[in-house]
């Protein structure tokens, strides 16, 4: 049995980057205010006094040139820099430094050329963030080719996850919800690495095939809990983690068995993940037993008020409710 | 001035003129380069008196007029013009074309979409700082680019950060067609540049020479200090905004102006003041002159000869990680279940 402890996504994250700045001198850090105070909620503390400025610093409200400062330097691995928005919406100013440069980056030299960058990106979604700090631009981002989009959904799968993204040699992504930071979870102590290209199984089931990243895994395992305790219904429950780069193998053959597909999406409904995988498993040729169902945002801006934000966010029971929706037939011979 | 740096930069001069001479002249009807190119006939100066200044751990971060400067830091004829032909030899495999000419093995990086590479030096001599390098990071950009809002949050950073950076406005007065007085009210890039507490320098002239040493002790400066300078350069386009055709039809500019410029073009200014007084001389100009050429026409012989890439999906991932032996087992059981959690405010 490997050792585990108990830690929180934050301290998770912390253990990762500590990890693989103290086994690789070409990582550093940098961003607005990483360096102080709320220490990116815990996950950059202790790294200043172990490291020193010169690999983990403070910048500039700049997001553009800091996004093009973490180019240039991770050209062919000579550095691998991790940059940390506090909040995904800021991303925006750096569309052109993702469009037009880092994303097509190893396309354009033909492979000679690489930039193993990471960007770490905090989705605020929950209480009172409004328009411009909850929202999630994951299938923006995923829309480019040459882009890895990661969204970790516990505190172990963070940590392994962002070992790999630093590791790996292609521009990552790595979008952390901010209602996970709270999460606690037994975590290996070692440093460890997770496939980022394939989607991990975390329940098994015969009924149905739900597939969730990020904080929908955790909302849909709850729905899974509920679902197994009124009606003794086990699911197939596959985490995505990577949004770009899905390798949906194991999910149509789970689909294949179950014939009842149910997705799960912390975003917009029109043109996310959920749409791709239902347009895969079409194009594949596959019969559903009922129509598939998507749990995701309304196709609106997020409202900041308590009572709306209940209504914009899905939680557990509404999953639940799709998920019996696509099991109608078979809740019906149970009884 | 030593004769053989003057040697150097003549050659460097008229092998980036030669060069893009030849492309403008084989362009058509071949139609081999089907690829919008941006040439810098009449800008060469300042790429050819770099040469002889530049070492190999310097990186080179170009606008779209890039030419000169690949050319300056020694990159491949042959890969250059096997690129503009799409050809799996050229520097980027074939896949880019003129306008994000980039060689690794040279460390020269260029790009269409305005002012994205001037932005990457602050990464490139962040990293030279960072593994205790000799080298600087060249950053060039023209009079248009710098009207976008990432060059100030760079230079901000370049100074903030005392990166050892060569930052380099060509100042050719057109965005395109439009010029720089129809755009802005401060006609002088380098004055905006001063409020940022970076030394700025300001050329106008045709004399290599004058522009070599300056630039000699710009760099040398730099390399000492590890601190950013901005030189500003007075130049001109002979060429249209891009392609092989003109464009002075449209009438954006007077043919007066045209004439001044070149009747002062540095490269003739330049053969006058070193070649014209002998015949040995003369001979050795001619010299120089017929080995570029052999240069260039080897290379559009390269580029015929060598083919089209096969696949172009494959390269848009590297795929691969840095001392990753193995991956976590992925079972079911890998974690435990979550505890339950109530986001706080943040």
């Amino acid at each position: 049995m490997k050792k585990k402890k108990i830690l929180t996504f934050g301290q998770a994250i912390n253990e990762a980057l500590d990890q693989a700045m103290s086994r690789d001198k070409s990582v550093f850090v940098f961003g607005q205010g990483v360096d102080k105070t709320g220490h990116v909620f815990h996950s950059t503390e202790g790294l200043l006094k172990k490291y020193k400025k010169k690999r983990i610093f403070d910048t500039p409200n700049s997001e553009q040139a800091e996004t093009m400062l973490a180019l240039g330097a991770s050209l062919n691995g000579k550095l691998r820099p991790v940059l940390i928005h506090h909040r995904v919406d800021f991303m925006a100013y750096t569309f052109d430094q993702l469009v037009n440069w880092i994303s097509l980056w190893s396309f354009k030299s033909s492979k000679k050329s690489y930039a193993p960058l990471v960007i770490r990106a905090i989705i605020g979604r929950g209480w009172g963030q409004g328009p411009q700090h909850a929202k999630t631009l994951h299938t923006m981002f995923s829309y480019l080719p040459g882009l890895r989009v990661v969204m970790p959904s516990s505190p172990s799968e963070a940590k392994g996850m962002m070992l790999s993204s630093i590791a790996s040699n292609d521009p990552v992504i790595f979008l952390e919800y901010r209602a996970l930071y709270n999460t606690k979870e037994l975590v290996p102590t070692e440093r460890f690495y997770i496939d980022l290209d394939q989607p991990r199984l975390r329940l098994k089931g015969n009924s149905l095939t739900l597939v969730a990243a990020g904080t929908s895994v955790l909302t849909s395992l709850k729905a899974a809990e509920i679902l197994y305790k009124e009606k003794k219904i086990k699911i197939d429950l596959f985490d995505l983690r990577s949004i770009s780069k899905m390798n949906l193998k194991k999910i149509i053959e789970s689909v294949k068995k179950t014939k009842r597909l149910v997705l799960v999406e912390d975003g917009w409904k029109n043109f996310g993940y959920s749409s791709e995988i239902i347009t895969q498993i079409v194009e594949n040729k596959i019969k559903l037993a009922e129509a598939p169902q998507r749990i995701c945002w309304p196709n609106s801006h997020v409202p900041m008020s308590a009572p709306l934000e209940k209504d914009f966010y899905f939680d557990e029971h509404d999953i639940v409710k799709a998920c019996k929706k696509v099991l109608k037939e078979k809740l019906i011979h149970s009884n | 001035m030593q004769f053989s740096i003057q040697k150097e930069i003549y050659k460097n001069l008229s092998l980036i003129r030669k060069t893009q001479e030849e492309i403008i002249k084989r362009y058509h009807p071949a139609d081999k380069m089907r690829c919008p190119m941006h040439f810098c006939v009449g800008q060469e100066i300042m790429p050819a008196v770099l040469g002889p200044l530049m070492i190999d751990e310097d990186s080179i971060y170009s606008h779209h007029r890039s030419h000169g400067y690949y050319i300056a830091k020694k990159g491949s004829i042959n890969e250059m013009i096997a690129e503009f032909y799409g050809k799996e030899t050229g520097s980027n495999g074939g896949l880019a074309g003129s306008q994000e000419l980039s060689s690794t093995k040279i460390d020269f990086y260029s790009g269409t979409i305005l002012s994205g590479a001037f932005a990457m030096a602050l990464g490139g001599a962040f990293e030279k700082k960072y593994n205790q390098k000799k080298g600087i990071g060249i950053s060039v950009i023209g009079d248009g680019g710098m009207e976008e809002g990432i060059v100030y949050e760079s230079l901000n950073m370049a100074t903030q950060m005392n990166l050892p950076i060569l930052y380099i406005c060509e100042n050719n007065s057109y965005s395109t067609h439009t010029t720089l007085k129809q755009r802005t009210l401060e006609n002088k890039p380098s004055n905006r540049v001063k409020n940022f507490n970076m030394k700025t320098t300001y050329f106008d002239g045709n004399d290599p020479d004058k522009l070599f040493n300056l630039m000699k002790s710009i760099v040398k400066k730099i390399r000492d200090t590890k601190k950013p300078h901005f030189v500003e350069i007075n130049t001109y386009r002979f060429n249209g905004h891009v392609g092989p055709e003109g464009d002075d039809h449209f009438n954006y500019r007077s043919k007066k102006e045209i004439n001044h410029w070149i009747k002062n073009d540095p490269i003739k200014f330049y053969e006058k003041k070193l070649f014209s007084k002998s015949r040995k001389l003369l001979a050795l100009k001619k010299k120089i002159n017929d080995k570029n050429f052999k240069i260039i026409d080897r290379a559009f012989r390269f580029a015929e000869k060598s083919k089209f890439p096969k696949r172009y999906e494959n390269n848009n991932f590297k795929a691969t990680y840095k001392n990753v032996k193995k991956f976590y087992n992925n079972s079911i059981s890998f974690g435990t279940v979550q505890e339950d959690h109530k986001p706080k405010p943040y």
